[in-house]
């Protein structure tokens, strides 16, 4: 059985049991039964119940008159998102970004946790990201059909009618591709910057895996950055209407 | 809030970065889907050679998605 976090111990010690029969009624047979929840599970988990505890705090404590430090933080947030889908995808790009602010925070505090001891990032498995990825592309081709209905199709045919036979296998292998370019991006980099601080502590436990700290700090934040930047710019291509 | 008049150009140089992070990982993911696909096609309709069809269809798709992003960008 795979070494398990305090955490992931914890939830299999109470939800093994459901969480086992849930996967069989899906015919899905865990690989341990006793242990069906696996760390990066858990540590979404844990990350989702951190951000929603976060939100209650923030929204019990919403205040025009004196805000507080969290309001002004994460207002900092959304409005950074905000103004940076205005640049990307134009007027009307309001209503994306409570989907581009959870899944840029759930993907930062994913990241950071691998620098907190007794946690590791959930991201430095690829199933993570893999999920953020899927949730990002459902979004995205989902707004591109609200937006132009079925005439969303039309991206996918290219500029001219007689290339469409040929244009629409390269586009659907396009946009699977930037599924696959998420995934692994997001994956790779935090993986390896697990690895490389793991490597430094076990070399020399002494200062110099701080400096590995701080880069992995700096990788976890540009990493979300970018993920959510690439989700916009792939937003603002489905939503993009001819004129 | 005060405007920055270089904000702009500094807001499209991080669109610029990123989208130059997606050239590197871009063509081997699209190539990596079309194997991908022309396999399970070849298990599903019981063929040997659709996997090379997807092969060349991912090439020609990550040149597509590359030249695509890099003219989008020159321009």
């Amino acid at each position: 059985m795979p070494e398990q976090l305090l955490f992931t111990r914890l939830l299999n010690h109470w939800f093994a049991g459901p969480t086992t029969a849930m996967l069989q009624a899906l015919h899905i047979q865990p690989q341990y039964r006793e242990a069906p929840i696996t760390n990066a599970v858990a540590m979404e988990v844990l990350v989702v119940a951190l951000l929603l505890v976060v939100f209650i705090m923030v929204r019990s404590r919403l205040s025009v008159e004196s805000p507080g430090g969290l309001q002004h933080m994460f207002e900092g947030v959304n409005g950074f998102i905000e103004g940076q889908s205005r640049d990307v995808i134009g007027h009307h790009s309001e209503r994306f970004t409570p989907f581009l602010v959870a899944l840029g925070l759930f993907i930062l505090i994913a990241n950071l946790f691998g620098v907190v001891p007794g946690l590791e990032s959930p991201t430095g498995s690829p199933v993570v990201p893999l999920g953020c990825a899927i949730c990002a592309f459902v979004y995205y081709q989902v707004q591109g059909f609200k937006t132009s209905g079925v005439g969303y199709l039309k991206h996918f045919l290219g500029p001219m009618w007689w290339l469409s036979p040929l244009m629409l296998p390269l586009e659907i292998i396009s946009h699977l591709a930037r599924l696959m370019s998420l995934t692994i991006r997001l994956y790779a980099n935090m993986f390896a910057g697990d690895m490389v601080t793991l490597v430094f502590f076990s070399l020399i436990p002494i200062a110099v895996p701080v400096i590995f700290l701080g880069l992995h700090i700096g990788v976890a934040l540009l990493q979300a950055y970018i993920f959510v930047l690439l989700t916009t710019v792939y937003l603002a291509g489905a939503v993009a209407t001819e004129h | 809030m005060a405007s920055d008049p270089q904000e702009p150009d500094k807001k499209n140089s991080w669109v610029q970065m990123a989208n130059y992070a997606q050239l590197a990982v871009i063509f081997p993911a699209a190539t990596v889907v079309g194997w991908l696909i022309g396999v399970a096609l070849d298990r599903w309709l019981h063929t040997t050679w659709l996997y090379i069809v997807g092969l060349l269809l991912g090439i020609v798709a990550g040149f597509v998605e590359l030249i695509r992003t890099a003219m989008k960008n020159s321009s």
